[in-house]
Parts: C-alpha cells; sequence; structure tokens
C-alpha cells in the first residue's frame, strides 16, 4: 500500500501516457494522428513534472494569509517543477503549433497526410 | 566589457522590433539584422581576444542577481568565448551572404534567423539544465523555420522530420532533466556533480546524455539530419554543419563532469563508428549536399570522440579539437556556400567553379583540409590523436579512424576530381555576386591563417619545414605570372634552396644523395616546362609542393616531419597528375593508394611511439624486438610508393596518364620516396618476424615477383609512357629484393639502383615526352624511323635502354655484377634466378621500345618532324653524362654509397682496389670493361660503314604489299600487338589478378554501402524509432546488460 | 506487424528505465534545498506572494524569456509559412447566427478583461502572462469562430507584440543596469508583500509576457483562418 501515494499514480499515469504517446507516434500513418500522439506523449511529461513536486498534506506555494510568512519550507510544495511545467506546457504548444502548419502544408503538396508518402529524401 | 548576456538582449530586442518592419522596408531590416549581428560578433569576440590577451577575466553572468543554483547563471570562459564568437560570426556573414534571400523574403524569416543564433548562444553559455532544454527547443524551431526557407516538397517533409525526431529527443532529455531534478533538488550542472553517484541518479544522467548525443545526429539515428543537410538550402546546411553541431558537442563537453568515468570510452566509441560508417556511406554519395551532410555527420562523431575522451587526451585535447573544430567550420561552411553558388547537386556541374580560379582554389583547400592533408589543421590533429591513442594501446580505434579517413578521401577526392574534369558543355552558369563571394573568401582566408597558427605553433624546422612551405605558398600567391617565369623562378628557388642547405647536410652521403636525387631531379625535370605557353596555371605550386615535399623526407627532425612531407609530396604529385587530360580516374587511384599508403604509416607511426618512445623510425639504429608489426606497416606503405606488385594498379594509370612533361617527375623522382623509405625501414629495425616468418625472406619473394611481374606486364603494352611505367614496377622489384637480402653488398645495390632508375627513368620519360611532344600520340605502332627526325633522342633512348637491361659498358651492368655477387653470397637462387629472368624480358620490351619508335618505316604524317626541343634534350644529355661517368668510374658513386650502410649490416662489403671492384668471388674494372668495348664497336662500326658504302637504302616504295592493301594499316607495324605468342603462353601468369582484387574490393564495399544505406528509408516514423533503439542499445551496452 | 512488436519490445525497454525511477525515488518528506530557499526566501527577496511566479520571472526569468521567445519563434514561422496570397477569398461560409454574433459580442471584451486580470495578479495569484495571454487569445478566437471573416487590425496585433517583447528584454536590461543581474526584478519598489503594486518589476513583466502572448497567440489563430479562408 505505500506505493499507492498519490504521487506515484500520477507518476504512473504519466510513464503510461508517455509510452501511450510514443507508441502512437511510431505507430500511427496519419499525421495529424501522429501529432496528436505527441501531445499525449507531451501530457505525460508534464503530469510527471507536475507529481514530482507533489508532497502531502502541503499547499501551493502562494503566500497567504492562511500560510503566513515563516517556515514556508515546510508548508509549501516544491515551486521549482511548478515553474518547470508552465515552461514545457508553452514549448509543447509552440511545437505543436509548427507541427500543425507543417502537416498543413504536407498536405497541400500532396493531398495525403499518409506519413509514407513523404519520403523524397532517404539513402 | 559588455556582459555576454547582451548577445541575448541586443539579439532578442531585434527579432522583436523586425516584427514592426513593413513589406517596404524590407532593405532596412535586412540592415537591421545585419548590425545586429555584428554587435553580437563584437561581443563574443571581444570576450575572446580580452580572454586570449588575459585582460579579462572569464566570468559568470548571474541573472536576475542571484547565485546558482538559485538563478539561471551564464558563463564566459575561453571555450564559450571560441564557440560563440564562431556563432555570430558565422551569423554575420550568413546574413551578408543570404542577402538577395533576406531582401525578398518576409520579416519573420529576418526574426527566426536571429532568434536561432540565440538560441546557439545560449546552449554554448548556460549552465542550467532546464534552460538548456529550453534553447535547445528555441534552436529546434528556429532551426525548423529555417528548414523551410525554400518551400518545396522535399525541404517542408524533411522539416516535418526533423521536428518528429527533435520531439522524441527533447522528450527524453526532458525525462532526464526533470529525474535529475528530483534526485539532486537543483538544475545547475556544476551541482550535480554527485548525481551518478546516487542510486538510480545514473539514469537521470544516461537520459540527458543519450538526448544530447542523439541530437548530435550519431550514426544510424540520424536519417532526419541527412534528409535535412539535403534538402535544406545551403546557407542552412552550413549552419547546421558549421555552428549546430559544435554547439551541441560542446553541451556534451559540459556534461561529461557528471558522466560516470566508465562511460566515456563507449560513447567515444559510438562517436568513432559514426565517423567510419558516415565516411563510408558517402562514398555512394552523388548528390553535394547529403554527401556534405554525411561528411558533416562523420566530422561531428569524430569530434564526439574527442569530447567524450578529454581526459583520455589530457594536455593534447585542446589542440586535437580545435584542429577538427576549426577546420570543419570553416571548409564545410565553405563549401556549403559555394553548393549555394554552383546551385547544382550534380557534380558534373561543379565545373563551372573552374571560370573562376580563386573560389576554385578556396574549393580546393577546402576539400583538402577536410580530407585532412597538410598543412591544414585536421592533419596535425588527426596525427596527435593517433598518436595518443596509440599512447593507450588503442588500436581498435586507430584502424576505425583510418579506415573512416580513407573513405573520406576517397568520396572528396570522387568529388574533386570531377569538379575538374566535368565538360566544359555541361557547365551551367554560376552566380557569384559580391555578397557570395565575401564569406567564402573571409573563410578561405581564415582557414589559411589557422593552418599557418598550428604550423607554427608545432615549431617546425625553419630550414627544412617553414622554408619550402613559404616557398609553396609564394607560388600559389604568383601563379598569375606566365609560365616561363614561374619555371625559372621555381628552378631558381630550388638552386638557391639547395645552396642554402648543402652545409646542413654536408657530410651525411644518404642525405646528399636522395637530397640530390630531389633535388637535382626537380629542377632538371622543370626544364622542359619551359616549352609550355601561357600562364599553366595551378601547375608550379603543385609542382613546388612535390619537391618541397620530397626535401622534406630527406632530413626530417621528426616522425611528423617526414609524414607531412610525405603528404604533401602526395597531394602535390595527384594534382600533377590529375592535371592529364584523362586522368581523373588515375588520379583518383593514386590517391586512394597513397592514401592507404599514407594511413599504414601512420599506425605504423603509432605502434613505433609504443615500442620506441617519440624517436624518429630512420634513427633507430639496430633491433627493434618485436617490432614485426611495425616493420610491415611501413614496409606495405613504402612499397605502396614503390608499387611491388599487388599494390602497383595505381601506377601505370597514374605515370602515364600525367602530363607528358610532367610524368619524369612524379615517376622517376618522386618513386625514390619509396625507395628511401625502405631503405631507411631497413637499416633502422635489423630483421624482423612476423608470425614467426622472415620478413626479409617474404619481402625478397615480394620483390622478385615484382620484377617479373613488372616487366611482364610492360611487353605488352603499345603505349609509350604505360611501357616504361611498368618498366619502373619491374625496377622497383630489383630494389625490393636487393634491399631484402639485407646484406652490405645487398643495400648498396638497392642504393646504387635507385640512383641508376632515377637517371635512366627520368631520361626515358623524358624522351618519350619529347617524342610524344612531336608526334602527338602515345601508341608506339604509330612511329617508326623516328631516328631521322629524332637522333638524339634516339642516342638518350638508346643509352636509357642499355643501363637498364644491365649490358656492359654501362653503368647498369656494375649493378648486374653485383648482384650476381650478392645472391651467391646469400643463397637466394631460386629469387635471384627470377630476377635475372626478368632481365630477360625487359630486353623484349626495351627491344620493341627502340625499335617500333625509331627504327622501321617513317610514317607518312611524321615526315616534316623535327627533333624534340631544346630544353628536352638539355636534361636529357645532362643525364648520359652522368651515365656515362658512372660508366667508367663507377667508385665516384659506389665508395660514397657504400659508408651509408651501417657496419650491423651483416655480409661482405665491396672492396676498391684503384679501379677494380672485388668481392671474394672476383673482381670488375669499369675503365678497361669500357675501354675493350669502345674499342671493339668502333672496330666493327668502322667495318659496317665501310661495307656497306654503296648499300642502296630502302624506302617505303620499295616495299610492295603484294596487291594488298592492309584493311588496318597500323595492325602491320611491327609493334602492333607485339609478343602476341608471348602473351597466349604466359597470359595467364600475368591475368589482371591485382586488379581484379582490387575491383572486387571496391565493388563489395560499393554493394555493402548500398545495402546500409538503405536503412535510411526516408520515413520521419522510422527515424524516430531509430532514436529510441540508439538510445536503448547505448543503454543496454553503458549498463553491461543490466537494465537497472 | 513484427515492426509494431518491435517498437512494443523498445517502449518495454523505455518503460523499464521510467519504472526503475519509481523504484529508487523517494517522495520528499522536506523541500530540498533549493526549492526550500524559494520558499523561505521569496517574500524577502523578491517580494511575490505567489512563489512560482517569483521563480518564473525572476530567479527563472531567462528560462522564461526563452519561452516568450519559442512562442516569437514559432509564431514566425506560421506566419512565413502560412504566407497568405492576397487573392480574394473565394470561401463564404453562411453567416453565424445571431445568438453567436451577439453573445460574442459581449464576450469579447470580459473576456479580454479577464485575461488582463489574470495576467496583472499573476504575482499575487495563480497565473500569469502566459495564461492571461492565453485567455485573451481564446477572445479572439471566439470572434473567428463567430465571424471567420473578419478583418483583423493585424498590424495592431504585431505592434503590441513587438512592443511587449521589447519593452520586456529592456526591463530586463535596466535590471542589470539597475539590479544586480539580467531580468532582476529589484530595481523596482518591491513594494508590500501581497498588493497589486509589489514585487517590483514583476507585475509589469507579466503583463508584457501577457499582452506578448495575447497577441502571438492571436495571430497564430489568425493565419491559419486566413489558410483556412483561401483553400
Amino acid at each position: 500500500m505505500e506505493y499507492l501515494t498519490l504521487q506515484n499514480i500520477g507518476l504512473v499515469t504519466g510513464f503510461l501516457l508517455i509510452l501511450i504517446g510514443l507508441y502512437g507516434a511510431l505507430t500511427q500513418k496519419n499525421i495529424l494522428r501522429i501529432i496528436v500522439a505527441f501531445t499525449i506523449f507531451d501530457a505525460g511529461l508534464n503530469l510527471v513534472i507536475v507529481a514530482l513536486s507533489y508532497i502531502k498534506g502541503r499547499v501551493a506555494p502562494i503566500i497567504d494569509q492562511t500560510t503566513g510568512i515563516t517556515n514556508l519550507s515546510e508548508k509549501f510544495v516544491d515551486p521549482v517543477p511548478q515553474a518547470l511545467v508552465l515552461t514545457s506546457i508553452v514549448i509543447g504548444v509552440g511545437v505543436t503549433g509548427v507541427m500543425l502548419t507543417f502537416a498543413l502544408r504536407m498536405f497541400k503538396t500532396r493531398q495525403s497526410l499518409d506519413i509514407n508518402d513523404f519520403k523524397e529524401t532517404k539513402w | 566589457m559588455v556582459s555576454p548576456v547582451h548577445i541575448v538582449s541586443i539579439g532578442l530586442i531585434t527579432a522583436f522590433l523586425l516584427g514592426l518592419g513593413k513589406k517596404s522596408q524590407q532593405s532596412i531590416l535586412v540592415l537591421v539584422l545585419l548590425i545586429a549581428t555584428a554587435a553580437m560578433t563584437m561581443i563574443s569576440g571581444s570576450w575572446l581576444i580580452g580572454i586570449m590577451t588575459g585582460s579579462v577575466q572569464p566570468t559568470d553572468v548571474f541573472t536576475a542577481g542571484f547565485k546558482p543554483p538559485f538563478a539561471i547563471n551564464l558563463r564566459m570562459t575561453m571555450d564559450e568565448a571560441v564557440l560563440t564568437t564562431m556563432v555570430n560570426l558565422f551569423g554575420f556573414l550568413t546574413v551578408i551572404y543570404l542577402f538577395d534571400v533576406l531582401k525578398n523574403a518576409g520579416k519573420h524569416l529576418l526574426s527566426i534567423i536571429v532568434v536561432f543564433l540565440i538560441g546557439l548562444n545560449v546552449i554554448v553559455m548556460t549552465r542550467d539544465l532546464f534552460n538548456l532544454f529550453v534553447f535547445l527547443e528555441i534552436t529546434s524551431i528556429a532551426t525548423a523555420g529555417l528548414m523551410i526557407m525554400i518551400q518545396d516538397s522535399k525541404s517542408i517533409s524533411a522539416g516535418f522530420k526533423f521536428l518528429i525526431a527533435s520531439s522524441v529527443i527533447s522528450g527524453i532529455l526532458l525525462i532526464g532533466i526533470i529525474f535529475a531534478y528530483s534526485y539532486i533538488g537543483n538544475l545547475n550542472i556544476d551541482f550535480m556533480s554527485n548525481l551518478s553517484l546516487i542510486k538510480g541518479g545514473s539514469v537521470a544522467v544516461f537520459l540527458v546524455l543519450s538526448a544530447i548525443i542523439l541530437e548530435s545526429k550519431q550514426f544510424p539515428a540520424n536519417g532526419w539530419a541527412l534528409d535535412m543537410y539535403e534538402s535544406a538550402h545551403p546557407a542552412i546546411g552550413s549552419a547546421l554543419s558549421a555552428v549546430s553541431a559544435p554547439a551541441v558537442l560542446f553541451v556534451i563537453y559540459k556534461l561529461m563532469p557528471i558522466v560516470p568515468e566508465s562511460w566515456h570510452s563507449l560513447i567515444g566509441l559510438f562517436g568513432l563508428i559514426t565517423f567510419t560508417f558516415s565516411n563510408f556511406l558517402a562514398t555512394r554519395q552523388g548528390n553535394i549536399r547529403r554527401m556534405l551532410g554525411y561528411s558533416s555527420i562523420a566530422q561531428g562523431g569524430l569530434m564526439l570522440t574527442v569530447v567524450s575522451m578529454s581526459t583520455f587526451f589530457g594536455n593534447s585535447f585542446w589542440f586535437i579539437i580545435l584542429g577538427f573544430l576549426l577546420t570543419n567550420f570553416f571548409a564545410k561552411a565553405g563549401l556549403f556556400w559555394l553548393n549555394g553558388m554552383v546551385n547544382s547537386d550534380d557534380q558534373n556541374k561543379w565545373g563551372v567553379l573552374r571560370k573562376r580560379p580563386v573560389l576554385f582554389f578556396l574549393f580546393g583547400a577546402f576539400v583538402v583540409a577536410i580530407a585532412g592533408l597538410p598543412p591544414f589543421p585536421t592533419f596535425f590533429a588527426k596525427w596527435e590523436m593517433i598518436m595518443q591513442l596509440a599512447n593507450g594501446n588503442g588500436w581498435g580505434w586507430i584502424v576505425l579512424i583510418l579506415l573512416g579517413s580513407i573513405f573520406e578521401i576517397s568520396f572528396l577526392f570522387k568529388w574533386f576530381g570531377r569538379v575538374f574534369h566535368a565538360e566544359e558543355e555541361k557547365i551551367n552558369d554560376i552566380r557569384t555576386p559580391w555578397f557570395k563571394q565575401v564569406p567564402v573568401l573571409l573563410f578561405g582566408a581564415a582557414l589559411l591563417a589557422t593552418s599557418y597558427y598550428f604550423v607554427e605553433y608545432l615549431n617546425f624546422d625553419v630550414l627544412f619545414v617553414m622554408l619550402p612551405l613559404l616557398i609553396v605558398t609564394v607560388f600559389f600567391a604568383i601563379d598569375f605570372l606566365p609560365a616561363f617565369v614561374k619555371n625559372l623562378l621555381l628552378i631558381a628557388s630550388l638552386t638557391i634552396y639547395g645552396y642554402l642547405i648543402y652545409p646542413e647536410i654536408d657530410g651525411n652521403v644518404m642525405q646528399l644523395v636522395f637530397m640530390g636525387v630531389f633535388l637535382v631531379g626537380g629542377i632538371l625535370t622543370l626544364i622542359p616546362g619551359f616549352t609550355q605557353k601561357g600562364t599553366r596555371a595551378g601547375f608550379y605550386p603543385f609542382a613546388a609542393m612535390t619537391i618541397f615535399g620530397l626535401i622534406m623526407l630527406v632530413n626530417p627532425a621528426d616522425n611528423l616531419t617526414f609524414f607531412m612531407g610525405w603528404e604533401q609530396m602526395a597531394l602535390g604529385s595527384y594534382i600533377l597528375i590529375l592535371r592529364g587530360k584523362k586522368a581523373e580516374r588515375p588520379a583518383q587511384q593514386y590517391m586512394l593508394f597513397s592514401a592507404g599508403g599514407a594511413y599504414l604509416m601512420l599506425a605504423a607511426f603509432g605502434l613505433l611511439l609504443h615500442f620506441a618512445g617519440d624517436t624518429f623510425f630512420g634513427h633507430l639504429n639496430g633491433m627493434l624486438p618485436g617490432g614485426g608489426v611495425v616493420f610491415v606497416l611501413f614496409a606495405l606503405a613504402f612499397m605502396l610508393k614503390a608499387a611491388a606488385i599487388g599494390l602497383h594498379i595505381w601506377l601505370p594509370g597514374a605515370y602515364s596518364e600525367a602530363e607528358d612533361d610532367a610524368t619524369p617527375l612524379v615517376s622517376g623522382v618522386l618513386i625514390n620516396s619509396g625507395v628511401l623509405g625502405l631503405f631507411w625501414i631497413a637499416t633502422a629495425f635489423g630483421p624482423q618476424q612476423l608470425f614467426g616468418y622472415d620478413i626479409y625472406q617474404i619481402m625478397g619473394w615480394v620483390g622478385a615477383i615484382t620484377a617479373i611481374g613488372g616487366n611482364m606486364l610492360a611487353i605488352y603494352e603499345e603505349d609509350m609512357k604505360r611501357l616504361i611505367a611498368y618498366s619502373s614496377v619491374g625496377a622497383m622489384g630489383y630494389i625490393i629484393f636487393a634491399l631484402s637480402m639485407n646484406s652490405k653488398l645487398g643495400l648498396l645495390i638497392a642504393l646504387y639502383y635507385m640512383v641508376l632508375h632515377f637517371i635512366y627513368k627520368t631520361m626515358l620519360f623524358m624522351s618519350a615526352a619529347g617524342v610524344i611532344y612531336r608526334t602527338k600520340t602515345r601508341n608506339m605502332y604509330e612511329m617508326g624511323g623516328l631516328i631521322k627526325s629524332m637522333p638524339w633522342s634516339f642516342i638518350v633512348v638508346l643509352i636509357g635502354i642499355i643501363t637498364l637491361a644491365g649490358m656492359p659498358p654501362l653503368a647498369g651492368f656494375a649493378g648486374k655484377w653485383m648482384f650476381y655477387n650478392a645472391v651467391v653470397m646469400k643463397g637466394w637462387y631460386l629469387q635471384g634466378t627470377m630476377v635475372f629472368f626478368s632481365g630477360i624480358v625487359a630486353f623484349l620490351y626495351l627491344y620493341k621500345l627502340i625499335a617500333s619508335v625509331f627504327l622501321g618505316q617513317l610514317k607518312d604524317n611524321h615526315r616534316k618532324l623535327k627533333e624534340a626541343p631544346f630544353v628536352y634534350l638539355l636534361p636529357q644529355f645532362i643525364f648520359v653524362i652522368a651515365i656515362m661517368v658512372l660508366s667508367v668510374f663507377p667508385q665516384v658513386l659506389l665508395e660514397p654509397l657504400a659508408t651509408i650502410i651501417p657496419d650491423r649490416i651483416p655480409g661482405e662489403a665491396l672492396h676498391w682496389d684503384g679501379k677494380l671492384a672485388m668481392t671474394s668471388f672476383g673482381y670488375w674494372n669499369a675503365f678497361s670493361v669500357m675501354s675493350v668495348v669502345i674499342v671493339m664497336f668502333a672496330v666493327i662500326f668502322g667495318w659496317l660503314v665501310y661495307h656497306s658504302r654503296k648499300a642502296q637504302k630502302v624506302k617505303q616504295f620499295n616495299i610492295v604489299f603484294a596487291a594488298e592493301r592492309p584493311f588496318r594499316p597500323e595492325t602491320t607495324h611491327v609493334s602492333y600487338n607485339m609478343f602476341a605468342g608471348y602473351k597466349k603462353a604466359l597470359g595467364w601468369l600475368m591475368t589482371p589478378l591485382a586488379t581484379r582484387f582490387w575491383t572486387g574490393v571496391s565493388d563489395w564495399s560499393m554493394a555493402i554501402a548500398d545495402k546500409m544505406r538503405s536503412w535510411y528509408t526516408g520515413n520521419g516514423q522510422t527515424y524516430a524509432m531509430h532514436l529510441l533503439l540508439y538510445a536503448f542499445v547505448l543503454y543496454l551496452l553503458i549498463s553491461g546488460g543490466k537494465i537497472l | 506487424m513484427y515492426k509494431n512488436m518491435f517498437i512494443i519490445v523498445l517502449l518495454a525497454g523505455l518503460g523499464i528505465l521510467l519504472g526503475s525511477f519509481l523504484l529508487t525515488h523517494h517522495a520528499n518528506k522536506a523541500l530540498p534545498e533549493l526549492p526550500a530557499y524559494y520558499a523561505d526566501k521569496t517574500a524577502s527577496e523578491v517580494g511575490a506572494a505567489n512563489v512560482v511566479t517569483a521563480v518564473i520571472v525572476t530567479y527563472r526569468g531567462f528560462d522564461t524569456l526563452g519561452e516568450v521567445t519559442i512562442l516569437f519563434v514559432a509564431a514566425s514561422l506560421i506566419a512565413m509559412f502560412l504566407k497568405t496570397s492576397k487573392a480574394p477569398k473565394d470561401r463564404h461560409p453562411r453567416p453565424s447566427s445571431v445568438i453567436l454574433s451577439t453573445a460574442q459580442k459581449l464576450l469579447f471584451p470580459l473576456i479580454v478583461l479577464f485575461g488582463v486580470y489574470v495576467f496583472t495578479n499573476g504575482h499575487l495569484t495563480p497565473g500569469g502572462g502566459f495564461q492571461g495571454g492565453a485567455v485573451i487569445a481564446t477572445g479572439f478566437l471566439l470572434l473567428l469562430m463567430a465571424n471567420p471573416q473578419a478583418e483583423f487590425k493585424h498590424g495592431l496585433l504585431n505592434f503590441i507584440e513587438s512592443i511587449s517583447g521589447t519593452s520586456y528584454v529592456i526591463i530586463g536590461i535596466l535590471g542589470a543596469i539597475l539590479g544586480l543581474g539580467f531580468l532582476d526584478n529589484r530595481f523596482m519598489s518591491l513594494g508590500e508583500l501581497g498588493t497589486l503594486f509589489s514585487a517590483g518589476a514583476i507585475p509589469v513583466i507579466y503583463s508584457l509576457i501577457g499582452l506578448k502572448v495575447g497577441a502571438e497567440l492571436s495571430n497564430i489563430l489568425h493565419h491559419l483562418n486566413e489558410v483556412q479562408n483561401e483553400a
């Protein structure tokens, strides 16, 4: 039972999402689905990051009346992963947007979204 | 000093402000971008200069004013200064280079370019892992943006493949960073040194490291990168190769302190595999950009090796990495830029570069620099790397490097040769506006300057290395002058140089002899060049390079100097050969075999360092216990140059296809470098064993077979130059055989033959050149009866072949006489007989040479031929005089030569009693032999003249064809298919076994390479899987098979 | 099929690697030094009530600058890639219903206002520039959904984007000149903890980020919409 903590649930879910995302990215043939798979992959990553900041029984790292201003390091969860996850999400948005744009243009050139149709450079 | 953070702030402000620009102001926007990149360059450059001169201390920039690990810090030391300067300078020049593109592109592209540069700058400077991740992502997206600068379907899909790959890579990286944070509680590399010691921490390190390694495009998980190189605009390919790759490698360098020691060599090995295999696959590339991509990746692999083993390389690390880094930076960028100017990926179309001599020169310099030939930094870096690896017993590593290097040479020089020879009509037009030329010219100059600093740093001998290099450089600079001026200058500088160094080597007979051969040979073979009209652009620098390369071999201060001279000579002669009209393939073969020999030699030097330390191999003075392998490697290398049978297939093509008046230099003179080397190892090492076999015994057989084989091959030749060329193979067989007898007399014969062969072979080739100059053909069956119009040439050939055949009274006989003695003393009767038999074979082709060219019927179209020009005859007669003197007074040469041979060589020496040469078997007096022969000759000649005074001269019309006109008149020529009978009888002996073998090697390697590169399917998804697979395998190997 | 099996095996390998983390990683009982420092010192050093914001904008402000840059470069790429021809649009979708267009007009200012609230209070409450910017962009999304043909003043968006981005960097430089380092927020008065005008330059920076992100995301939406109109 000791493994069944909220943090571990978050981590395992995150890992599973990562693996599912990668599996999708490696097996799906449709470019849009590949992009979706990568967003799942990203979501998994972000979930792992957030899960790591969690400490049982602590509160979000925002100072207000309930927290006071002393001994905060014993009351807050880890603020660093929360900062990192924001960055990671934003990056994910940027990359996804760019990938979608590429997909759009690729569809325009070939009228196809099958990844196997885009192999003009090889060997 | 402006804080390095302002590289970023200036860049970002520019990027953001560019968004305000309007379409009509595009030129101004480009100017703004140019100024911004200039400012960025100046900041990083000022740090570089400041740190180099010591006026500024390396510094850490604390963003937000908090010390690490609480806030992100950027570091600026020498390393970062070098790299950021490279990045920003490159960016600046790219903006110039792309001026026309940028002027018509939107403002967004400008922003993307500057963001790309910022990303790389921060990747280099940051010490924070997560920050690194962020800026890697910035760079990735910016790279994707640059990929679609040309929006065709190829580059778009390559860009998408890149996005997939970089998503996978950044995912792995992010997991690694997060794990690292959760184990160690911070994100700063400098505070993570314990990470791998924590249980589970090594997994975090592995994930981070493997992501960066994947980012550095290691084989075979790099299909996406290749597709990018192939489809991106050349300027972008250049950026990927010249700045992206080094920045990523620098990240690996930064990570090394937190990577466990035990992983270093494995990573290094993976890098080396990339180097070897990428170069291997590049050999099958016809598409220039993709080939350059393979080459860039290969260089990246090599640098990964160096970076990951930085502790192993110790003090040499900086020397090695800078050598590779800077060369790749300047040369690869330059080549990509040239690609953009030629605007074609087809090698045939690159011939257009020949219209722009300066660019063509730089193209050559870039290719040679990447190939790692002197005097470019890669050459020295590679040398140092091999030496260090040898010190640490890394033999497998050395083999991989050398294999990779030979593949590299193969495709680079195939390309170069193609550009040199591509037909005019296939050439497209070249656009070379100033803004495209400036970056290339600058980088070319920078490459040369870097080379200068490397050479300077190594403190070479002034007289024997620096002065020759200077002279060669001068000849590059004055290449615009008319040919005869340069010819005169080169001859003069060789003469003066000889005068200068004479005091240095006076007293050392061996050096005098070889210096004499190379210098005098060089000067004399240059003389026929006075017939050349125009500027003869590109000949003299390389002739100078060849001759001075040879000169460097004579009195080298150390192994490096010798090797440098060797490579320089190889490069120079390669170009001289390549200049021939049909020389593309022969020159390529020559280059490959030269490089093969050179790399064997390099391996030998490595082994030697291991066995005997830092001594020059010629000064070993005796026994080197267990040096059999070293000896064999050296012997192979030198026998390659001396064209021992089996290793000779490059020779006939190379010698015969070279320009006619250059052939004497690249054959008669240059081949002696092989003899020099062989003589040195023979005297320096003493008898050696390999797997229990006596190496000399084997070499003796090789020599004997070479003698027979070379001569047999010569007799069927219809081509005058090929015939003489094959006869060189035979002569080298004699010399190898004589050397391997390992007796005083044997070595003396070898040296004597060397000098003699130099004289008569140079003479014969020159006289052939004279004949060809007049007749415009090399086929002997198209000649005949030239004795009337070219009597002087006839005399030269006659004397040459009498010498060659070793008949009394000329100097060749002395060699033969000693040969009998030596063979009998040694007791090698069977091999000896073979060599004698080869002498008989030699008569056959010598007869063919003189009979079919000078005797018989004069051809109709040759009736008005004149004697060869005076400048051809002059050196020939100098040689004739030399032969005459030697024939009468062989002791003039033989006595000094005997002093070279060390006392420890066994066997009886030649004794002199006045003019009488004696061994225990007999004696011989050259003077009296000559006197007797002259008297006999005079008597018989006089008798003949007297009796034939009334004889009628037979003219062509005296011959009747029996009413039949031959279908092809030339087939009736005596030398057409002469010795066909012999060919029928003995043909099986000389079926081109060697040629077949080497063709097989080449076919097989091509087939394997084709099979291997089908791994790169072109499918982005497959590439993503390769990435995971690579990481998986790397992990299994690193962890030793344990999953955890 | 074999290929998929192979991929599963590969991913299983990766899964084991990830799983190893579960076994070796110990849930924190206390904060490590770095986050503890942030938790304890933020109030006094940075003056922001929201520790995460302090980390994002100040301690790791350089990352955030990078984030902004990523969005910027992504937006630039999309703008460059989807450069639309000036050809007349031949798509004439059915006009949206009155309910939708009216509701959009009503909601748009509210959404923008909410976005502004989110980023100006980023140092006090959950939220901040990115979140606020994203909220603003949803307003634009609504606008586009309601009226795909809407003529956008994207010159204005560009202007906002450029100026806010530039100002952000300039504030960073001011931090270096007036404060202790690039992006230091303390060159402005830290004020009283928990009030709107506190935490030095953080609210300013976050507002600029909010504007920039809002403008960028809206721009991306605009470009995608344009392309759709064209197709």
